[in-house]
């Protein structure tokens, strides 16, 4: 280097550091957060009027949402964890899948984060984060619950004389009469082509008849090989299903009927009830059907808590790989803040995490309401079988249903194949 | 070395050097999305892990072993040789009977038919799946009135929901949207066949079958195999039609290699397994291609 450029070297330094003093706080005001979720209906005008207030407080922080079907949901969020630009918040059922990304170090440990005064840990119940604490740690702020109800059409019941089932020998008398009255209706269509239809209803009648303090040592894996899924109990399930089916609950070819063409059948008022999520309220509502919801009817003898229900929480994670995990925190606290809350509600139908507006929520049905009154008595969730068993079982439990559905397999040959997965995930884990 | 030799040497080198700077592009694409996975998935086949796993755990031959004992794995590779078949007699046969008789049956409207025919080649395999699975639908399908209108009884389970019969329903929209293609392929090959080998056959009596059988067929050979081929590649890897009508069902009775792949993979977690999969459906098109090739060279 020859002295005259050793001359100009204190310039240059100047100038570089002059450079990286205006344009660091700018680069670091500058912050973007990706967010996945599913594309359900009102979730983009959720994520944008909750990104415009979060602005208010952070006005250089940008939100970037994308959403996705669920069929594809599972996929693209695995492969978009492992890649190199992946999102750095999305929306995540509680459960198997959650628990699977725990453990493969893709997700942030949540346990230190959002403990502000209006952090997400203070302002949701413990009951609700523990949906997403894995060996108790956090790993994901609920947003959210799904149910599963029995919907029933109130003109049609007062018409013929009926009142909701309460136990399951009167659901499947209310089928018998339906069909004596006109055969062609279908009392409580199914809609099982895409599998989950049936393994929602498998949820509640193995709740029913085992309970969960039974049956969650087969559906953690956790029990010896030798007695893995041998409780009789998981028979007598699959013959509580093959009940409803010969009672003509159920179409002809459910595993043939598309889920949302089931859904029409009872908002058109062509069939009675339905088996449907909360979510469906959405759908129903618009169509002008005249309807009410109770809980899947208890079955007499069973050993499950008649006050424990289906309940699927759900919410979001922060991916391991964030650039600024506090930050991401935050945009999660304030999802879940008292006004968003009472927003998410209003605009997705769903029942939020944090109850604390409720009772504000602007165009809130009745059913709406009772449904969020009743999932607050629940006394303990039961979460679905293909979110909470290890993905082998929830695979054979979903084919196992429909060859039962379908007539191919006896519910003792079902209860078999599920069992045989369930030692072959064992091992595997071991 | 003299100096016209060295100038040929020098412009041969020139041309090799451009040869390659021209393949590089493709080949560099080829390389990053082709064969740098196809080597990546051969490698994995011999591991235990996930998609979202960071550790891969050494397996050795037992990803493949597993696959041979899997029932699951022999449905699917028995689907896939029922679509193989399938296809070959619904789209060659039938595009061949089609294009013969355009070429031959037909004096007017002919190109109307053939765009007729055509046209749900340039439909997506994605909207023609959704269209059949309305069709089929056993509740509000068409299939089912035109059924119960000539007195026949349809499947209680549905037309995607009974085992027996789920496949052969995919097969035959596999068919309806690939026929035109194959026609309009063998139409151009009998289009190619002089006319006056025709009129030289009239005068010696071979008319019609005869004409067909002696004429027409050696005349589009070539382009049968073509076809063929054509047809079994894609039977090999379809994937878009099970996965959006049956999704694999139900319960696994229209799994084909493809969708099994894609279940392994990315829903029940098991990566090393399902490269296995994907390396012995490498080897089974290998076979089948180099074999139909031969065939054809023979011929």
């Amino acid at each position: 280097m020859t002295n005259h450029s050793f001359r100009k070297l204190p310039l240059a330094a100047a100038l570089a550091a002059s450079i990286a003093g205006i344009a660091g706080p700018a680069l670091a005001q500058d912050s973007t957060i990706k967010m996945w979720t599913l594309n359900n209906t009102g979730y983009q005008e959720f994520i944008a009027q909750a990104a415009e207030a979060f602005k208010q407080t952070h006005p250089n922080v940008n939100i970037i949402h994308e959403t996705f079907p669920g069929d594809q949901y599972k996929t693209s969020i695995q492969v978009a964890l492992v890649g190199s630009a992946p999102p750095d918040v999305f929306f995540n059922w509680a459960g198997e899948d959650a628990r699977r990304l725990v453990a493969d170090g893709l997700v942030l440990n949540l346990t230190d984060l959002g403990t502000a005064d209006d952090g997400f840990q203070n302002t949701l119940s413990e009951g609700w984060l523990e949906a997403f604490k894995y060996d108790g740690k956090l790993y994901g702020v609920p947003v959210d619950a799904v149910s599963v109800y029995l919907y029933n059409n109130v003109d049609y019941f007062a018409e013929h004389d009926l009142t909701p089932p309460k136990t399951f020998d009167e659901l499947t008398d209310i089928c018998k009469v339906v069909r004596e009255d006109n055969p062609s209706t279908i009392p409580l269509p199914l809609g099982n082509a895409g599998r989950w239809k049936a393994i929602h209803l498998m949820t509640m009648l193995n709740e029913r008849v085992i309970g969960q303090a039974d049956a969650a040592a087969d559906y953690n894996l956790s029990r010896d090989t030798d007695e893995l899924f041998t409780d009789p109990g998981y028979v007598e399930a699959f013959n509580k299903l093959v009940e409803m089916q010969d009672a003509g609950c159920f179409e002809d070819a459910p595993n043939a009927t598309d889920s949302e063409l089931a859904d029409v059948m009872f908002s058109s008022g062509a069939s009675p009830m339905s088996w449907c999520g909360t979510w469906c309220m959405a759908d129903f509502d618009p169509e002008g059907v005249n309807y009410d919801m109770t809980r899947f009817p208890v079955i007499e003898g069973g050993r499950g808590d008649p006050d424990a229900y289906f309940q699927v929480p759900e919410g979001y994670q922060i991916s391991a790989k964030t650039a600024d995990p506090e930050l991401a925190a935050e945009w999660l606290s304030f999802l879940v803040s008292d006004d968003q809350a009472q927003k998410f509600a209003e605009i997705l139908k769903f029942l939020p995490s944090n109850p604390t507006n409720i009772d504000k929520v602007e165009g809130a049905t009745e059913y709406f309401k009772w449904a969020a009154a009743d999932m607050a008595k629940y006394s303990a969730g039961v979460n679905v079988l293909d979110v909470s068993l290890e993905a082998s079982v929830a695979e054979a439990y979903m084919n196992a249903s429909v060859e039962v559905l379908n007539g191919t397999m006896t519910p003792e040959q079902a209860v078999a194949q599920i069992r045989d997965a369930a030692v072959q995930a064992q091992a595997a884990q071991d | 070395m003299p100096s016209s030799s060295n100038d040929a040497l020098a412009r041969r080198m020139r041309v090799a050097g451009l040869n390659g700077i021209m393949l590089a592009p493709a080949f560099s694409l080829v390389a990053v999305f082709v064969l740098v996975p196809a080597v990546i998935t051969l490698i994995g086949s011999f591991f235990t892990f996930g998609i979202t796993s960071s550790a891969w755990k050494w397996a050795g031959i037992s990803n493949y072993i597993r696959a041979f004992s899997d029932p699951i794995f022999w449905v699917s590779l028995k689907n896939n040789f029922i679509i193989i078949f399938g296809s070959i007699v619904t789209q060659v046969g039938i595009g061949t009977i089609m294009a013969t008789i355009l070429d031959r049956g037909i004096k007017h409207g002919a190109t109307v038919y053939r765009t007729i025919i055509f046209m749900p080649v340039v439909v997506s395999y994605v909207a023609v799946s959704l269209i059949w699975m309305m069709i089929y639908d056993p509740n509000v399908g068409s299939l089912n009135v035109i059924v119960k209108a000539i007195g026949l009884t349809p499947p209680r389970l549905g037309w995607l929901g009974d085992p027996n019969i789920s496949i052969w329903m995919v097969l035959i929209t596999a068919a309806w949207a690939n026929v035109g293609f194959q026609m309009v392929l063998i139409l151009a090959g009998l289009q190619s066949i002089p006319k006056q080998l025709y009129e030289a056959a009239a005068l010696d009596g071979a008319k019609g079958m005869k004409a067909f059988w002696y004429i027409t067929l050696p005349g589009i050979r070539n382009i049968l195999i073509v076809a063929v081929l054509i047809t079994t590649i894609g039977a090999l890897k379809v994937f878009d039609f099970i996965f959006v009508m049956t999704g694999g069902g139900p319960a696994n009775a229209t799994q084909v290699l493809g969708t099994y792949i894609y279940l392994q993979a990315f829903n029940l977690g098991n990566m090393g397994y399902a490269d296995a999969i994907s390396i012995i459906l490498l080897v089974i098109a290998l076979i089948l291609g180099v074999a139909q090739l031969k065939l054809s060279r023979r011929g």
